[in-house]
C-alpha cells in the first residue's frame, strides 16, 4: 500500500463516519405513513408540542385516506389525524399522540447554493429509510395552480421514486432543507423549500382549531 | 461533529466553491429556437459551444454569469467533433481554466450548465469511462471521449465538466452519441480544435483522395516489410486528379503506412489525416506485388 492509497482510505472512511452520522440523525425523525392499501409515504416530525408530534408529508400522500397510520423509527405505529393540508404545494401536516418524540433540524433554505451536498431519505418502493446522494443541481421558480403563483424550488441530482414524496432533503449536517415532491411540475428531483414549507406549518398552528380536537 | 470532523460538510462547501468559481466560466448560448445551450469561455471574447446547438448564424447571443447579454458571431464550427466557437462583441468573458492532467476513470466530477436566466445548474459523477478512437455519426473521429454518470439535463450542451477544484476536463455534449447519449470532448481535444477555428475559422483535415479496405498481410509480405504488421489497408479506388493519383497511387495497392507511422485499419489513416499533414509531402509506405515501396504524396485538404 502506498501513500496516495493510504491517503484515499482515510479519507473515505472519514466521509462514510460523516455521512452514517448525519443519516442516523435524520432516521430519527423519519416517519412512514401507511394510506389504507395506498402504499408506503415519507414524513418527517417538524414540531413536537408536549402531547404529541406534528407530522409534515407531501398531501398526496395522505389524499383520500380513511385510516392513516404513522410508524416511527423505533416501529411504534400511531394513528395519525390530517389537521392541515395545502394542495397548491403539495403539504400537509398531521397529528399523532406520543412523548417526546424526536424532531427535525430546520435549514435556512433561502440560503442555498448550487453544488452543495443533499442527501434524500424516504421509503421508494415500500423500502425504508433509503438514502441517496447527490448535489444542489439549480435553484428557480415553478408555477402553481394558486394564490402562489409562482414558488421556488430545488433541484438535486439525487436519485427519487415514489415513496421518496413527503420525505426530507437535507444538507451535509443533517439539518432539513427541503420536502422531496415528485409531482410538482411532472418532474422527478424537485425539493419543496423548508422555509415555505415552515411557513405552512406556522399558518396551520395558528388556527385555533388546529389539532382538530 | 465539528466542521474539522464532519467531512461530508468540508467536500458540500468544496463543490459550492468550484461551481461559483467555474460557474464564472459557463455563458448562457441562444443559438436555436426554443431551449438555449451552455458555452465555455475559451478567452476573454471566445466562448466553446457545441455546434449541434448553433443552429443559426445570425442573431447568436451569449448571457454572462453576471447577467449581461451579448451579441456573438460565429468564428467558425467543427461538425465532426461537435464543436463551433463564437466571438463576443466587447468581451468581457472570464476564460475558463483547463485541468492541467487529463481525467481519470472514478474521478469525482461536476457537469455544469446555464440553459436558462435562473442561474448556473450542476450535475455530480464519476468519470465511467475513458473512450475512443471512435466515428461519430457527422463524419469524425473522435480520438478520445469521457463518459460520466452525471446527468445531462436539458441545454447541458456546451458546457464544461470540471474537476473538484473547478478546472474544464472536458466540454459536454449530446449531438455526437447515436441516440443523443451524452459525452465529454476531453479539454486537450476541444482546446486543440478551438485554437484551429480561432485560427483558420475551420478545422483542417487531410485528404489522400483513395477508397480502400482492410486486408490480412501474408507472413512472408511482413517479413519483406520488415516488421509484425498484420493488416494493411487494400486500395480499391483511386480518385481521378487527387493527391493520391497524382503521387502515383494505384488501385490494388497495399498501403501499410503513412508519414513513418504503420497504417492498420481506416480509423488510424482518418485519424493521422486529421491532423497538421495538409500541404505537406510525406511518404507513403504500400505493399505493391507483395514488395514493400515508398512513395511520395502531397496531402491535399478535405473540403
Amino acid at each position: 500500500m502506498n501513500f496516495t492509497t493510504l491517503a484515499f482510505n482515510g479519507l473515505s472512511d472519514a466521509l462514510a463516519a460523516s455521512a452514517a452520522e448525519v443519516v442516523r440523525e435524520v432516521q430519527r425523525s423519519l416517519v412512514a405513513l401507511h394510506n389504507g392499501r395506498h402504499g408506503v409515504g415519507a414524513g418527517m416530525i417538524w414540531r413536537k408540542d408536549a402531547e404529541g408530534a406534528f407530522i409534515l408529508t407531501n398531501n398526496h400522500v395522505v389524499a383520500q385516506g380513511r385510516s392513516l397510520r404513522a410508524s416511527l423509527e423505533n416501529g411504534a405505529v400511531f394513528p395519525a389525524r390530517l389537521i392541515a393540508e395545502d394542495v397548491e404545494v403539495d403539504l400537509a401536516l398531521l397529528y399523532i399522540e406520543t412523548q417526546d418524540p424526536p424532531t427535525i433540524t430546520l435549514a435556512d433554505s433561502r440560503d442555498l447554493h448550487v453544488g452543495q451536498y443533499v442527501l434524500a431519505i424516504g421509503h421508494p418502493w415500500g423500502q425504508r429509510g433509503v438514502v441517496t446522494a447527490g448535489l444542489i443541481s439549480s435553484l428557480s421558480k415553478a408555477h402553481t395552480r394558486g394564490p402562489r403563483g409562482e414558488i421556488e424550488i430545488i433541484r438535486s441530482d439525487a436519485r427519487l421514486a415514489p415513496g421518496n414524496s413527503g420525505g426530507p432533503l437535507v444538507n451535509a449536517w443533517g439539518a432539513v432543507i427541503g420536502v422531496n415532491t415528485l409531482i410538482i411540475g411532472g418532474d422527478q428531483g424537485i425539493a419543496l423549500p423548508s422555509h415555505i414549507a415552515d411557513e405552512f406549518v406556522n399558518l396551520a398552528l395558528s388556527q385555533p382549531t388546529s389539532k382538530g380536537d | 461533529m465539528s466542521s474539522e470532523q464532519n467531512l461530508l460538510a468540508a467536500l458540500s462547501d468544496a463543490m459550492v466553491e468550484a461551481v461559483a468559481r467555474a460557474g464564472e466560466s459557463v455563458v448562457l448560448v441562444d443559438a436555436r429556437r426554443r431551449f438555449p445551450a451552455s458555452g465555455i469561455a475559451y478567452s476573454s471574447e471566445l466562448a466553446l459551444t457545441a455546434d449541434h446547438v448553433v443552429e443559426r448564424e445570425d442573431d447568436i447571443y451569449i448571457q454572462l454569469a453576471d447577467g449581461s447579454r451579448k451579441s456573438a458571431t460565429l468564428v467558425g464550427r467543427d461538425p465532426g467533433a461537435d464543436l463551433a466557437l463564437l466571438r463576443v462583441s466587447g468581451g468581457g468573458l472570464t476564460a475558463a481554466e483547463p485541468a492541467l492532467e487529463p481525467a481519470r476513470v472514478g474521478q469525482l466530477v461536476l457537469a455544469l450548465g446555464r440553459p436558462t436566466e435562473e442561474g448556473i445548474q450542476a450535475s455530480l459523477g464519476v468519470v465511467s469511462a475513458v473512450g475512443g478512437p471512435a466515428r461519430t455519426g457527422r463524419g469524425g473521429l473522435l480520438e478520445k471521449f469521457l463518459r460520466t454518470d452525471t446527468i445531462p439535463y436539458p441545454g447541458f450542451s456546451g458546457g464544461p465538466l470540471i474537476d473538484a477544484a473547478g478546472r474544464v476536463l472536458g466540454l459536454n455534449t449530446s449531438g455526437l452519441a447515436p441516440g443523443g447519449m451524452a459525452l465529454t470532448l476531453p479539454t486537450q481535444l476541444a482546446w486543440q480544435t478551438a485554437e484551429a477555428l480561432a485560427r483558420h475559422g475551420r478545422v483542417r483535415r487531410g485528404y489522400l483522395g483513395i477508397r480502400s479496405q482492410p486486408v490480412m498481410i501474408p507472413a512472408a509480405q511482413q517479413r519483406s516489410l520488415g516488421r509484425e504488421q498484420e493488416t494493411g489497408l487494400l486500395l480499391i479506388g483511386v480518385e481521378e486528379d487527387s493527391p493520391a493519383a497524382s503521387g502515383g497511387l494505384l488501385i490494388g495497392d497495399i498501403l501499410v503506412g503513412l508519414a513513418g507511422e504503420p497504417i492498420i485499419d481506416p480509423d488510424q489513416l482518418l485519424s493521422r489525416l486529421a491532423g497538421s499533414l495538409v500541404g505537406q509531402s510525406v511518404m507513403v509506405e504500400i505493399l505493391r506485388g507483395g514488395q514493400p515501396m515508398t512513395i511520395q504524396v502531397t496531402i491535399g485538404e478535405r473540403k
